[in-house]
């Protein structure tokens, strides 16, 4: 269930906004949706991989915190246990509106059912007392204009990946310290061999639009999957 | 006859009491400690009102900070507000914060303050708590670790409940022996010592160490010990107080900081709890009637009360001396809290001296009987230079004032001045208040605090912090409002954290049970 509305102070000028990490605050998420902006900031933490949609075929990345459904490995007693966390995510219960058409101007918007909406004077409020956006939402704000223009670049980067068939099937097979396995399939990652093999040409393509730099990071990303492994190995040895 | 000291034995059960059995079980457990407490005497239980020392305290002891605040009925002490006591005239008012100003060389800090905001309250500039304490905010949100904050802050508590709590801890969890006996006498021993305790209908309670924490009375220090009283009433005019405890409305306002609101002949304390606020009256009687310092408690309470009867308010009358011993340990006794020495309670130096004095003690704690001389010339040497830095910074708060009744002006007559607080207003008219003027370790009052008051009741800044601010002041100054902006976003309302508390609490025995190994 969500109820969107456009954020206004008439409206939401006592609203409170939890901010801390919290299962119960909507993330117990095993990945979340991660822009070709932020793959630079995204792989010093998590491994980044690629999905495609079953229904539109259309490729997106994410940045994955776990192996099980609802298992989220950074979600610790102390908080988020990495200092970034994915646009995506950071901006809840906050979202880019429009009115109409696609090209209108884009309004914030607030999901009033998310878990994060405060009830009990707790959480960090919106706006000021004389209905001024309080710092919170201005950084709010800012993360919610770079995540909505590293959207819209994104499908650029997403067809180039395509145009020089840059992606391949990828799965991994994991045994635990305590013998368990663990299985991720139906993911896609950048198919290093093709990338390595691509034409002077198509690699100053690739630079000139931006694209070069986070296909390099989604491969770099890939190197924390050990610390992943790590990490579900610490909590079933907790277990 | 062994010299070592293993036989800790504690005389009264108020505040001072259980806060020093607590203290000193948990920090050398290897003593053995015997606290007795007369059934029948009641605790005075107006020290309401802790400084940010009392975090450490209470964790030191090992009591959760959400069950010391739900035991105590406790709310948040941000620092202390003063109204009316520059001039008297409407909006006439500052705040003396708990946090330090932004880091930096005062003089500098107090250009950039006058360059860049100079109608601001100098406490406004200075630290984001200015703006957190006008919107009733708590200074740190509850999911935050025990005792630590946004900002620096203590405790509002009632304190009935706090000893209560204290006495239930250090019998329950920390091995302290409670008994209940009227303490009659004392058999002396070897250099004057005391030996024993004589206790009504009860065998001898024989110790190597003794803490007099019998209140006013002074049993030991004053009686067996004989150690002498120094009288401060001098300087600090105040001997009375008239107190109540009022009720407050559901879903009203918790203050964060104590108010002291001047009147005609002294000033009112108001300190609001959860479910009640205690306000006192405080007077000289030698300048006000009981019956006219009534009408001003009820004035008050009127006034400032939402929704308060004050037709019901019975006030109690408390009379008190003040001033301190010569000697706060004496052979092998010590007096802490009233027993040592009582000063009107503003600022609230009560509990925190309790603090200091065990603080003094345990980190001092004498192994055998030998050095019991050394170790009570150190620290007699020490809680006298406590006290008279206490006295010069609380007539402080009376010499920048201005109002013109006949009390204000005997509080500003020369002679009521001590002669250390003369001169250092004299240095401060050149240079701001440093470490030069407070020197030791653990000055109950630094620059800082004096600076608050000097400021915030308009004394003016040295001629030299005229001169151009740094850069890396204005941007500290700067800063502050920034900060300021976020936090006043980001904390809760007392209100609403208390109202959390109470509806996430686990019951205690519970919440233990699932503590962290």
């Amino acid at each position: 269930m969500t109820n969107h509305a456009i954020l206004n102070p008439a409206d939401h000028g006592t609203l409170r906004v939890r901010t801390e990490a919290h299962a119960a605050l909507g993330d117990n998420v095993t990945a979340c949706l991660v822009m070709p902006a932020e793959f630079r900031a995204a792989q010093a933490h998590y491994p980044i991989v690629f999905r495609r949609d079953a229904a539109t075929g259309k490729l997106a990345a994410i940045a994955l915190f776990g192996f099980d459904s609802g298992e989220n490995l950074f979600l610790t007693a102390d908080g988020w246990d990495a200092l970034y966390r994915p646009l995506a995510l950071a901006v809840q219960p906050f979202l880019i509106g429009r009115a109409g058409e696609s090209d209108s101007a884009p309004q914030v918007h607030v999901d009033l059912a998310h878990p994060r909406i405060a009830t009990d004077g707790e959480g960090v409020r919106v706006f000021d007392d004389q209905g001024q956006p309080t710092p919170y939402l201005e950084a709010i704000a800012g993360k919610l204009g770079d995540l909505d223009y590293a959207y819209q670049a994104g499908d650029d980067f997403f067809a180039a990946l395509e145009r020089y068939d840059l992606v391949e099937p990828f799965s991994l097979d994991v045994t635990l310290d305590n013998g368990s396995k663990q299985t991720l399939v139906g993911f896609q990652t950048i198919d290093e061999n093709r990338l390595a093999a691509l034409d002077g040409e198509a690699l100053h393509g690739l630079m000139a639009a931006g694209h070069l730099s986070p296909i390099y990071m989604a491969v770099a990303s890939l190197s924390q999957f050990p610390a992943l492994v790590a990490r579900k190995n610490a909590l079933t040895a907790r277990a | 006859m062994s010299t070592s000291i293993q036989r800790l034995v504690i005389v009264g059960g108020g505040t001072a009491g259980w806060l020093s059995a607590c203290l000193i079980a948990a920090k050398l457990p290897g003593l053995a400690i015997t606290l007795v407490e007369a059934p029948n005497i009641p605790t005075v239980g107006v020290g309401e009102g802790t400084w940010p020392t009392m975090r450490e305290t209470l964790a030191t002891i090992g009591i959760a900070e959400a069950e010391f605040l739900r035991e105590c009925d406790a709310a948040f002490k941000q620092g202390s507000r003063f109204d009316g006591w520059t001039d008297g005239t409407a909006g006439d008012s500052y705040l003396h914060p708990f946090t330090a100003p932004v880091p930096g060389e005062m003089r500098d800090l107090i250009a950039a303050w006058q360059a860049g905001a100079p109608g601001a309250p100098f406490a406004a500039a200075m630290t984001p708590q200015h703006a957190v304490c006008a919107h009733d905010l708590a200074p740190r949100q509850r999911a935050m670790p025990d005792y630590a904050g946004a900002l620096n802050y203590g405790y509002h508590l009632d304190a009935g409940k706090f000893a209560a709590l204290l006495a239930r801890h250090a019998t329950g969890r920390l091995g302290v022996v409670r008994i209940a006996a009227e303490v009659t006498g004392v058999v002396a021993g070897a250099d004057a010592d005391i030996a024993a305790l004589r206790l009504r209908d009860q065998a001898d309670l024989p110790g190597d160490l003794f803490i007099d924490c019998s209140g006013q009375a002074g049993l030991l220090i004053g009686g067996h010990c004989g150690a002498g009283w120094i009288d401060r009433s001098d300087v600090s005019l105040n001997d009375r107080a008239l107190a109540v405890q009022v009720p407050v409305l559901p879903g009203s306002a918790v203050a964060s900081q104590t108010i002291g609101t001047a009147h005609e002949a002294g000033w009112l304390w108001d300190i609001g709890l959860p479910t009640r606020r205690g306000i006192g009256c405080v007077y000289s009687s030698q300048f006000l009637s009981d019956d006219r310092a009534a009408e001003i408690l009820a004035d008050h309470v009127r006034a400032h009360v939402p929704g308060a009867d004050v037709a019901a308010l019975r006030p109690r009358l408390l009379s008190f001396a003040t001033g301190h011993r010569d000697r706060f340990w004496v052979g092998n006794c010590l007096a802490i809290g009233l027993s040592a020495g009582f000063i009107e309670p503003l600022e609230a130096s009560a509990i925190v001296l309790i603090e200091l004095s065990l603080k003094a003690l345990t980190e001092n704690f004498p192994q055998s009987r030998n050095t019991l001389p050394i170790r009570a010339a150190r620290f007699n040497a020490l809680f006298r230079y406590r006290w008279d830095r206490i006295v010069e910074f609380l007539k402080l708060h009376y010499v920048l004032s201005r109002r013109r009744e006949p009390y204000w002006q005997a509080q500003r007559a020369a002679a009521a001045i001590p002669s250390g607080l003369a001169d250092a207003l004299m240095l401060w008219r050149e240079q701001p208040p440093s470490v030069w003027d407070l020197p030791r370790v653990d000055e109950m009052f630094p620059a800082a605090s004096q600076a608050y008051v000097l400021y915030g009741m308009g004394f003016p800044a040295p001629a030299a912090a005229g001169a151009a601010p740094s850069p890396a002041a204005v941007a500290r100054i700067a800063d502050v409002a920034a900060k300021a902006r976020a936090l006043a976003a980001a904390l809760p309302a007392n209100r609403d954290y208390f109202t959390a508390l109470a509806a996430h609490s686990a019951p205690p025995a519970a919440q233990r049970d699932h503590a962290a190994p």
